[in-house]
């Protein structure tokens, strides 16, 4: 087993009083796992988020972070190595230029200059954000908009990112590049968690689903657990992903291996040749 | 049959506002404390020198500066021009024009027993004064076309004025644009459904969406507020400020352009 390095016990949180938003929620997350966190809407996924964040603070339960449990005094510990990327990119920004909005988190976490200098570079490079760097956010696009607010986190260095519904209301290119993204991001052993309402593209990208149904969690698996369990999915108002739908009509035609669940387009292809 | 429809990408985000050719600016990357002291200069040195052709000088190099350094089409400028230009226009007649009961100077209209009248010295003095008006706004505009609004706040802060104001006037900056953005969704969804078809309603109309701004503003503050602490904030906006260092040329520009004026000053002086 990886390294421990998130771990929530019983966490219960409450906006007003006699209405929970979250209830006893006990999850342990890996380093580099890729989880999406899925759910409809109001089941407490984004204020679970802003948990794992240390913006607010459970009402009773614990978190730690690599072993450690965080309580008022170290919950700069948990911003600090968990970074947050908001749904909508324009209640995250707040500086004038693309440069000094990458650069916000960076001075915050009190760094020398020329390091938050190179740190917003590299982050500006890696989301392809280099000739924008003197432009306000508020002359850019919807996509462009996203990609600055990735860059915000990455400059962190956060262990663990969140993203919360990515590709909510980005154009098929800039969604495919978002992906492409995670997937980098990922192979540097990153921490993900995506929330998402897209069935497609979680089960195209997770490891590892947990559902949220009225701020409790209902089910925690990998993603043939979950997207084969039929009463799960019509509880937590999901669907099936289409491709396994797909794969559920070749192997009834004879003509995809059995057990293969391709999960990409080019794993479906391979399963497909394999037979032959 | 697809048809594809290809559109130009344009770059004018609804208002081209005088802050999106500040940011496009050729000047840009000049050093921001450097470009509010010759600005400020220029304005000092066009009042204090005070001769119509020293006011032409500066109206048209600085326009030239404006067009070609601050890349602004002459087209656009005329039209940020207009503007002062029909201000100063009329603020210069009603200093040219005088009203008196006596006959005095060349009259042109009378009534009432009253004579509005302009003579030689009166028309002289009131085109001096729009020249230089003119020539005070084209340096003003060196600085607006120049300079965008968050650098002019860090030069503020440099001479150090009170932080909280710094601050507050960052995050107005930020979120005018927000709240400008928002009012007009509400605007065109509210007209969607009718929402002006008289004047009656479109008051009613305006003062419901004055009032869900409000509301809206005070939910975003949130928002803002857990995105900022998410990313560390401890109650102090720290922003990444570029150093711009001024090079040796551009000191001796201005003073090239000091000498300049002052020069065609004496001898405009001595030759009248």
């Amino acid at each position: 087993m990886k390294n421990e390095i998130l771990k929530i016990q019983c966490l219960t949180f409450e906006y007003q009083p006699g209405h929970p938003v979250l209830e006893d929620i006990s999850l342990s997350i890996s380093q580099g796992e890729k989880i999406a966190v899925m759910g409809s809407n109001g089941a407490g996924k984004s204020t679970f988020f802003l948990h794992l964040n240390g913006v607010l603070f459970p009402k009773t339960g614990k978190i730690y972070y690599r072993g450690e449990q965080i309580k008022g005094k170290n919950i700069k510990e948990l911003r600090r190595n968990v970074g947050f990327v908001f749904q909508d990119a324009d209640n995250q920004m707040i500086a004038s230029t693309v440069q000094a909005e990458v650069a916000f988190g960076p001075m915050n976490l009190k760094l020398p200059r020329e390091e938050v200098k190179i740190r917003v570079e590299q982050a500006l490079s890696y989301m392809d954000l280099d000739t924008y760097r003197e432009r306000p956010p508020h002359y850019l696009s919807g996509g462009e908009k996203k990609r600055v607010s990735i860059a915000d986190i990455i400059a962190m260095k956060s262990e663990v990112i969140l993203f919360d519904e990515p590709t909510a209301a980005l154009d098929p290119v800039s969604a495919g590049v978002l992906e492409q993204v995670l997937e980098d991001l990922s192979r540097e052993e990153k921490t993900l968690l995506v929330s998402t309402h897209d069935v497609d593209f979680a089960y195209r990208w997770a490891d590892r689903i947990v559902i949220f149904h009225q701020g409790k969690i209902l089910a925690d698996g990998n993603a043939m657990e979950v997207f084969l369990d039929g009463d799960l999915l019509r509880q937590a108002h999901l669907k099936k992903p289409e491709m396994l739908i797909v794969y559920e009509t070749l192997l009834e035609q004879g003509l995809i291996r059995e057990g293969s669940y391709p999960r990409q387009a080019v794993a479906l292809e391979d399963a497909m040749k394999q037979l032959v | 049959m697809i048809k594809v429809m290809r559109h130009h990408r344009s770059h004018s985000h609804g208002t081209a506002s005088i802050d999106f050719y500040a940011c496009q600016s050729g000047l840009r990357h000049w050093n921001g404390p450097y470009k509010v002291f010759s600005s400020l200069f220029i304005l000092v040195l066009c009042l204090g020198l005070d001769h119509p052709w020293i006011s032409v000088f500066v109206i048209l190099t600085i326009g030239t500066v404006n067009l070609f350094g601050n890349r602004i089409s002459f087209l656009n400028y005329f039209e940020l021009l207009k503007m002062p230009f029909a201000f100063l226009l009329l603020g210069s007649a009603a200093v040219a024009i005088g009203i008196s009961k006596q006959m005095v100077g060349q009259v042109f209209f009378s009534l009432g027993g009253w004579n509005f009248y302009v003579t030689k010295e009166g028309m002289l003095q009131s085109m001096e004064l729009f020249l230089k008006s003119m020539a005070a706004v084209s340096s003003l505009y060196l600085l607006a076309l120049s300079t965008p609004a968050s650098e002019l706040v860090s030069v503020l802060r440099s001479i150090h004025m009170p932080k909280v104001l710094a601050e507050l006037m960052n995050m107005v900056y930020r979120f005018i644009f927000i709240l400008f953005e928002v009012q007009r969704e509400m605007r065109i969804a509210a007209a969607s459904r009718l929402g002006d078809v008289d004047f009656k309603t479109s008051c009613c109309t305006f003062g419901q969406i004055g009032g869900n701004l409000l509301i809206l503003a005070l939910k975003k503050a949130n928002t803002y507020y857990d995105a900022m602490v998410s990313r560390g904030y401890e109650g102090e906006l720290l922003f990444w400020e570029e150093e711009k260092p001024i090079e040796f040329w551009q000191y001796l520009l201005l003073a090239g352009y000091f000498a300049v004026l002052v020069l065609a000053r004496f001898c405009l002086l001595s030759e009248s």
